[in-house]
Order: C-alpha cells, then structure tokens, then sequence
C-alpha cells in the first residue's frame, strides 16, 4: 500500500539541529512519516542518520528543532516517555539483554504496558503476577508470529543466538511495546543475502499484520533499500540532501556522489 | 565497565532438564537440606581447627564438583524447582528445629543471629548489586542508620522496640534516597565512590556528634519483650529451655524469611525485571520505557530499607552500639558476600553471609591470623568459582 | 598571621604532593588496565616498612651508618622493591580479574589489600604498633623571606620530578607510546607487535613505585607508620583520582591538591577540625561528583548508539 496524503502524519519533524560542542552533526532536517508508510534513511557514514534516530527516541535532546509524535510535541522528553508515546526502536550493533532469556527480553519490551511497582509485586503479589504472566503470554504470542525459531528458544540466554536471530528478537521486542512507529538502525548489518531476504520477508509480514505501523528505516543495502520504503530520505553532512521514491532520488547527481563516493562518480563521468 | 558478564554459566534451565521422577526428587531435596543443615551444626559446633578445616575442605570440594559436573547442578536446581513446596516446608522446618540440636551453646546460636542479620544485609544489597548491578558501598551506613535511629528512639523516648524498628527502617529509607539521589548521575567507579564516600561521612559523622555518643556510641539499649516475655530470658519451647539468644535467632530469622519473600517476589516482578534489563544495558533499558533514573534511587531506597531493619534488631540485640561496628568495612564484607555467594542468586546470597560471617569466627583457632585467612580465602574463591556459589538463573514462566 | 598561612599554604602543597603521588597510580591503572586497583595504596605502604627492614641488614652486611645514608639507601631499595611487589601481584591475582566485572575485581583487591595489610600486621616485628619513621630532611631553608622545612621541600620536589617524568615517559618516549596504545586499543596494539601483557606488568611496576615514593612521604610527613594507615591513605588517593577524573594524569594532580586543600583548610579554620576533616573531604568528593559525573577532568564518556 502506497501512502498517500489522504493518510495522517504520525512523526513529524522540523528544522531539527544537532550541536556536539563546535561540530554541527545535523543542520536543519526536516521530515514526515505518515501512518502505514516506511521511510528509508540513506547516507554515507557520519551523515547523521543515527543523530537523527538518536533524537527522535529523546537519547538526544535536538539543539532546536521540533519533534512531533501525532501532534504531541515530544523533543527534550526524556527516552523512556517517548517510548510509552509509542516509539520504538532497534539499534545498530544490536542491544539486548544478553544474560536474560528471549522472552525476558520481549517481557521487558513490555515494560510501558505494565503498571506495578515495587510496593504492588510485594504486597499485591496476584496483581502484579497476573500482569506478568499476561505480558509473559503476549511476548510468547509475538514470538511465534516473527519467528517460530526464535519461539522455540524462548527460555536461552539472547546472548547465545546466532546473529540473524538477535536482529529478530531485537525487533520482537521493539514490537512488545506496540509502537505506533518502529525505527530500525541498519537491521541488516552483518547479514548475508540470504539473511537478509529472510529479514526483507519479516519486515514484510509485520508490516502486513500492522497496517498502520509507521516505519523508518536506515540502511546500507540498496537491495532492501530498493524494494522495501516507499520514500527514501538521503542525509549527507547532517543535511538532507534529497527526499523521494529510491527511483527518483538515485538519479540525483549529488545523491550519487555522496553516497558513492566523489571519486567513483568523477570516474563514472569521466 | 560494570557490565554484566554474559550468562557463560551452565544455564540448566535452557538445557534439556534431566527428568526426576517425584519421589526421587523429593529425596534428593530431604538430602540436600538436611545435609546442608548437618554440615552448618558441625561447622558451628566444631572446635578443633582441624575439623574447621576439614569441612571447610568438604564444602570447597562440593562446589569443585558442581563446577566440572554441571549435569549434577542442574538434576538438583530442577529437583528444587518441581518440589518448590516440599522444599520451602522442610527447610521451615530445619530452621525452626535448629536451636534444639546445637546443644543449648550459645556461642553457636550467637553466631547464627549474626549470620542472619548479615543474610538479610546481603539479601538487602543483592536488590542492588546483583539485581541491577549498581555498587553500593554504604549498606554498613545503613545498617548504623537503622542501628543508631532505633537506639536513640529506645533511650531518648522509650519507644519500645516494635515501633523502633518499623521507624528506624524508614529513617534509613530516607537516607537511602538521600544517597540515591547525588548517585543518579553518576555511572560505575564514580557511582561506588559517591557510596564509599557517603559510608565513611556517616561513618565520621557518628563518631563526632554529641548526640550519637562519639567513639564510645551508645549503651544500655533496652532489651525487647513480646508479650510479657523479655528477649533476655530464656525461651521455653515444650520444655526444652533454650539460650536467652534463641529469642533473638527466631526472630533474625523472621527477618530474613521477610527479606527472601521480598527478593523472591521482587525478582518475579516488572521491578525486578527492570533492574536486569539496566544491568545488562542501561541505554537499552531506557528505550524500552525504563525510567532508569527512578529504578536506581529506587534500589538504593530498598537496599536502606531492609538494612535498617537489620541495624535495629542488631543494636536491641547486642545493647551498645559504636561507629566501629559500621565501617566502610562492613560495607565491603556485605559486597563481598554478595559476589562471592552469588550475584542475584537469593540462595547464594544467603549461603555467602553464612559462610563470610561464620568464617572469621571458626578461624579463631588462629587467633590473629584470621583476618589474613578471611583475605586469602575471598580472594581464592573468586579464583575459584567467579561466577559466585550458586550463579544467577534463568526466569520462568508458568510451563 | 602571615606566617601563619605560609605555613598552612605549606602544609597543603606538600600534603597534595604526597597524595598526588598515590593518585597517579590508581589513575594510571585504570586508564592502562581499565582496573580499579584498590590494594594499591597497601602495595605503596609496604614501602616504609621495607625500609625499615633493610636498614638493619645494610648496616649488618655493609656496615653503612644507619640514619641519614643508610635510610635514604634503604628508601630506595624499598621503591624498586614495592614496585617489583605491585608486579608480582599483577602477574599471580590481578591478571585473573582484567576481564572479569569490575565490581568482582574490585572486592578481590579489596581482599588483598586486607591481606597485605595483615601481612605486615604479622611478619614485621611488632606489627601491630606503629612504627617511628627516622628523620631524614630536617631543619629549614629559608626561601624568600619564609623558613621552609626541607621535608617539605624534598616531598613537594620529589612528586613534582616523579609526576613530571611520568608525563613524559607517557608523551614522548616509546614506551610510554606503547602504554597509550595499549590502554586504547590492547587487540590493536598486539597486531603492532607490542606485548600488553609486557606493558600492564610494567605499568604496574611504574605506579607501585611511583606510589611507594608516596607512601614514604606519608610515613615521613607523620613521623610513623602503622600498618592500617593505607585504609585512609587508600581512599584519600582513590578519591582524588576519581574526583580528577580516572586516566586522567593532570586530573589526579588536581583531585589531590583539591583534598589536600580541604583537609588544611577545615583543621586550620574549624574548631575541633581534625576529627571533622574525613567529612568535609568526602562531602567535598560526593559534590564534585554531582556537577561532574565524569571527575574534574575525566572525560564524558558519550556512549556510541
């Protein structure tokens, strides 16, 4: 499904700047996500994508510029608020809770969901335990539905699984807390072709079940890059250097020599 | 830095879990505790310094063989696990009965309330350090918070014991955020160095106000009595007369019941699935919707609190109390315990206050020597077993 | 009154100068091995009791005068040989924790400095007692109008030449070209042939010695020894340089004069200051960690997502 402007915007953002002392990681990006849609971000190394993610999730706190989650201004919120907004995210060298099992880690996805405190798992013991163990099935549930392996590790340590299925649980868990935008830092990064037609196939299937999931996605892989967004948003220097169907962008000039490299596209036109 | 290890420990419950029938299982839970329970009366009893060793040898050869057997290790996690109810039953049973077969010596029954207090201190710090890995080099001010608020209550304003223990555990409650508050921004070696640096000013702090005694701290707490019975008499049970100490053993051992019930409910909670998760990656954790900065001063807040419970019973118990008996020392004897008991591991914990504060005291054969062998023996057990006596487990979930 | 602040002006640069000397060591270790080394302020310490036991064995074999030559020449063994002891702890206990969590490492130097500690408490005659510490720099010098004493001098002196070659050991020698690459990257670094295991045991001997020269000093500047000193001495030296910030060399020099400072500071204006001068210290240490999280001059770690 195509998005169109009939559809709401879900995340919007505007102007957005990003000082680290003197360095300007990012100059006044703006971009929209609409409900349903994915978005690829492109850009060589340093551009500013995970600057931008970064901000988006309120790790960092934009230097001005506004973040909009539905209307909802959420820039300068601290992370785990932004997360019970409905924003999730994957990280790009994969971050999960190594020592605790697979579906501790999806449960803890959950964490936004759930409502007792300390003082209810001590004294209201069958609350709290009801609420876990609900978590519990729904993470089991969610497990299943991506990946019937990784279901059938659910009780290993996540640091034991094998690279492709760290990516998965990773989105799996991201997906625990019901996004209404999922943000995926270079999922495919350290895949081989057949993983990451299989991860192609998974973003397909979630997006199917989720139809107005919104997605952002940074990539390197121009194969998944071609198929899978329906816009691609190229950043270089911090800039945004273009916005577009991949068709369209990949024919800039500029594009292609900033994500090419200067020297390839000098020779290509030599 | 203070990442956690990956989980490198023979995780059984991931394994395919050897199947035990019932009754063998129930057998082999009976075994083990009541093995268990016999090994700590001869330990306590002992006082040949040979036999000391002895044992001590026997305890260091059982954990050789769960390091290089791990199949063994895990038959008995899942023993326990499936008769969880049967074990819980009998292990009441053992630490009610316990008193009676230590031949009415009150050195032993003495070493025990001490061993529960400092389980409980452990168990307190477990919370922080081995759920969310968050050092803390304050318990022992805690614990002389609790110690000293109830003692001053006791001797300024009568309040009798039973009220001074609910009020001193808040009193170090507030302390506890007091700490967790200048500790929320800063990580690792900064972190324990804000918590040493709390210890030794609560430390100094006692040992130079008026009102705290100085040096010589506080005596003549009053003794607690329950319902006409003083805790200084004898305790009559089916005629059996036990030590004036079996009262205070009976109720440490409320106490750490409470702090196991605590941990156990606390761990299979979304609290204590949070700590894991800052533990194991702290920026993660946030974008998972963890309020990380909350969860820490919380941590903090729970570790005070079932230390200055601790503290009080501590001070009714003994009847004086001195700055030297909370010192940064302490603080790192408790860590200890912790680590080398097993970090987020209630049972290690436990066995690991156990065998620290009872160590020291059986050495005595040594005399001087034994602060020496306290050293050499952490530092070999470190070598030994890292990941602690008994190591963290897997949760799980219903099936 | 004027000479009264020169004299605590004094006071404190040579108190600093001798925890600078200990700070250095616990900074270094960790910007190298990224270890809290928590005994090492009991490794510095041995070195007042070594050489008060290598006096009687100079002055039996070679029948060198006892006080000042025969102690200045047991002073200096002293500091090799604490060096050679922080080495050999390394290369038997401390290697087996580099990798293991900090926390486990640190109580497992905790431990061994309870066991140093000990150590001394039971193989030094009288162990338990303190120990008088003979005088070697006494009297003054006069310096632009103020009588100095010459401890000071020679401690302030001392540390400055110590810190002051260590920084160019670091920055411009080849060896300490190789500690830095080491302490950045050990995996890189054994790809450019360099040992890390040749480097951690050498950095190891640098900072015992380095801090056996402060634990000289702190014996001198008290006039005893005893063999529980280095508790204090320990977490004073930890303080300053994780108050400085950790690795960092210029910030152990700053976290130490900045306790010195308080230290003089508090026994010189408050009444009844010396029993209040450990609270003022770690107050003054707990709210530089409030608005620096990272110490003085550590950096803030901006953690790569």
């Amino acid at each position: 499904m195509r998005a169109t402007d009939a559809v709401p915007v879900v995340l919007e953002g505007q102007n957005l700047t990003m000082r680290f002392g003197g360095l300007v990681a990012m100059a006044e990006v703006d971009f929209t996500l609409r409900q349903g849609e994915i978005l690829g971000i492109i850009g060589p190394n340093g551009a500013g994508k995970s600057t931008l993610l970064n901000i988006i999730t309120g790790l960092y706190k934009p230097s001005s510029g506004t973040v909009r989650l539905a209307g909802e201004r959420i820039d300068g919120m601290p992370a785990h608020r932004i997360v019970a907004r409905g924003i999730a995210r994957t990280f790009q060298s994969s971050r999960l809770f190594g020592d605790l099992s697979v579906i501790d880690n999806v449960v803890i996805g959950r964490h936004a969901h759930m409502r007792s405190g300390l003082l209810d798992a001590i004294l209201r013991r069958g609350r709290a335990q009801a609420e876990l163990h609900d978590a519990a099935e729904r993470a089991a549930t969610l497990l299943k539905a991506v990946s019937r392996d990784l279901y059938a590790q659910r009780h290993r340590p996540a640091a034991e699984l094998p690279q492709a299925d760290r990516r998965r649980l990773e989105i799996a868990r991201a997906l625990a807390s019901e996004p209404r935008v999922l943000l995926l830092d270079e999922p495919s990064s350290g895949m081989d072709d057949a993983d990451t037609d299989a991860l192609m196939a998974d973003i397909r299937a979630i997006c199917a079940e989720r139809p107005n999931l919104a997605l952002m996605i940074i990539e390197h892989d121009m194969r998944l890059v071609a198929s899978l967004p329906h816009r691609v948003l190229v950043l270089d220097y911090g800039q945004k250097l273009a916005e577009g169907t991949y068709e369209d962008v990949r024919q800039i000039p500029r594009v292609q020599e900033a994500y090419l490299g200067r020297k390839v596209v000098r020779h290509a036109h030599a | 830095m203070f990442a956690s290890t990956p989980a490198s420990n023979p995780a059984p419950a991931a394994v395919a879990s050897p199947a035990v029938t019932a009754p063998r299982a129930i057998a082999l839970v009976a075994a083990i505790e009541i093995a268990g329970a016999l090994f700590l009366r001869q330990f306590l009893l002992a006082e040949d310094w040979r036999v000391v060793v002895a044992l001590l040898v026997l305890f260091g050869a059982a954990l050789v063989a769960m390091q290089y057997r791990p199949a063994l290790e895990a038959r008995i996690e899942t023993a326990f696990a499936d008769q969880a109810r049967f074990a819980i039953l009998l292990g009441l049973v053992i630490v009610l009965a316990f008193p009676f077969v230590v031949e009415r010596s009150t050195y032993a029954l003495h070493l025990l309330v001490l061993a529960q207090l400092y389980a409980v201190l452990a168990l307190a710090l477990n919370f922080q350090l081995g759920s969310a890995n968050i050092p803390n080099f304050a318990t022992g001010a805690s614990y002389g918070i609790g110690a000293y608020a109830s003692a001053l209550l006791a001797l300024n304003w009568d309040v009798s014991f039973w009220l001074a223990l609910p009020a001193a555990a808040i009193v170090a409650t507030f302390f506890g955020f007091l700490l967790g508050v200048p500790s929320m921004r800063t990580r690792e070696s900064y972190l324990a160095l804000v918590t040493i640096a709390f210890g030794v000013v609560i430390h100094q702090l006692l040992n130079n106000l008026d009102f705290t005694g100085g040096p010589n701290g506080l005596v003549g707490i009053p003794v607690p009595e329950l319902f006409g019975h003083s805790f200084a008499a004898p305790l009559v049970i089916f005629g059996y007369e036990l030590p004036s100490q079996a009262n205070f053993y009976y109720l440490s051992a409320v106490l750490v019941g409470i702090a196991i019930l605590f941990a156990r409910r606390v761990h299979d909670s979304r609290v204590g699935l949070a700590w894991n998760a800052i533990r194991a990656d702290e920026l993660a954790a946030r974008c998972q919707g963890i309020n990380t900065t909350w969860y820490k001063v919380l941590a903090f807040a729970v570790d005070a609190f079932l230390a200055g419970f601790a503290g009080t019973i501590y001070a009714f118990y003994v009847g004086f109390i001195s700055p030297d008996n909370f010192t940064f020392l302490v603080s790192v004897t408790i860590m200890t315990m912790v680590i080398a008991g097993g970090m987020d591991n209630t049972l290690g914990v436990i066995v690991g206050a156990f065998l620290l504060t009872l160590l020291p005291e059986k050495l005595r054969a040594f005399s001087d020597y034994r602060i020496l062998f306290f050293g050499v023996t952490v530092i070999a057990f470190l070598m030994i077993r890292p990941q602690g006596i008994f190591p963290q487990r897997l949760r799980r979930y219903g099936a | 009154m004027a000479a009264q602040i020169t004299q605590q002006l004094l006071n404190f640069i040579t108190l600093g100068a001798i925890y600078a000397l200990i700070a250095v060591g616990f900074s270094l270790l960790f910007g190298v091995l990224n270890i809290i080394h928590f005994s090492h302020a009991d490794v510095a310490l041995t070195a007042p009791f070594l050489a008060l036991a290598i006096v009687p064995v100079l002055g039996g074999a070679f029948g060198v005068a006892p006080l000042p030559v025969g102690f200045a020449l047991a002073a200096l063994l002293a500091v090799l040989v604490t060096g050679a002891l922080g080495g050999a702890l390394y290369a038997t206990i401390i290697k087996r924790f580099r990798n293991a969590p900090a926390m486990m490492a640190l109580v497992a130097t905790v431990a061994l400095g309870i066991v140093l500690r000990e150590l001394i408490r039971h193989v030094f005659p009288n162990g338990s007692n303190p120990h008088a510490i003979p005088r070697l720099f006494t009297g003054s010098i006069d310096l632009f109008g103020t009588a100095v004493p010459l401890f000071s001098l020679v401690a302030i002196t001392v540390s400055v030449l110590c810190v002051g070659s260590l920084f160019l050991v670091l920055g411009r020698t080849r060896l300490g070209l190789h500690i830095r690459a080491v302490s950045q990257d050990r995996d890189a670094a054994r790809l450019m042939a360099i040992s890390p295991e040749r480097i951690f045991l050498l950095t190891f001997f640098i900072a015992s010695a380095i801090g056996a020269l402060g634990g000289l000093f702190f014996a001198g500047y008290a006039g005893i020894v005893r063999f529980d000193f280095s508790i204090d001495v320990g977490l004073i030296g930890f303080s300053a340089a994780v108050a400085g910030g950790l690795g960092s060399m210029p910030g152990a020099i700053i976290g130490s004069l900045l306790i010195a400072g308080i230290d003089t500071l508090v026994q010189a204006t408050i009444p009844n200051g010396a029993s209040y001068r450990l609270v003022f210290v770690f107050l003054l240490v707990i709210a530089v960690l409030v608005f620096r999280p990272s110490g003085l001059l550590g950096r803030t770690v901006v953690e790569k997502v």
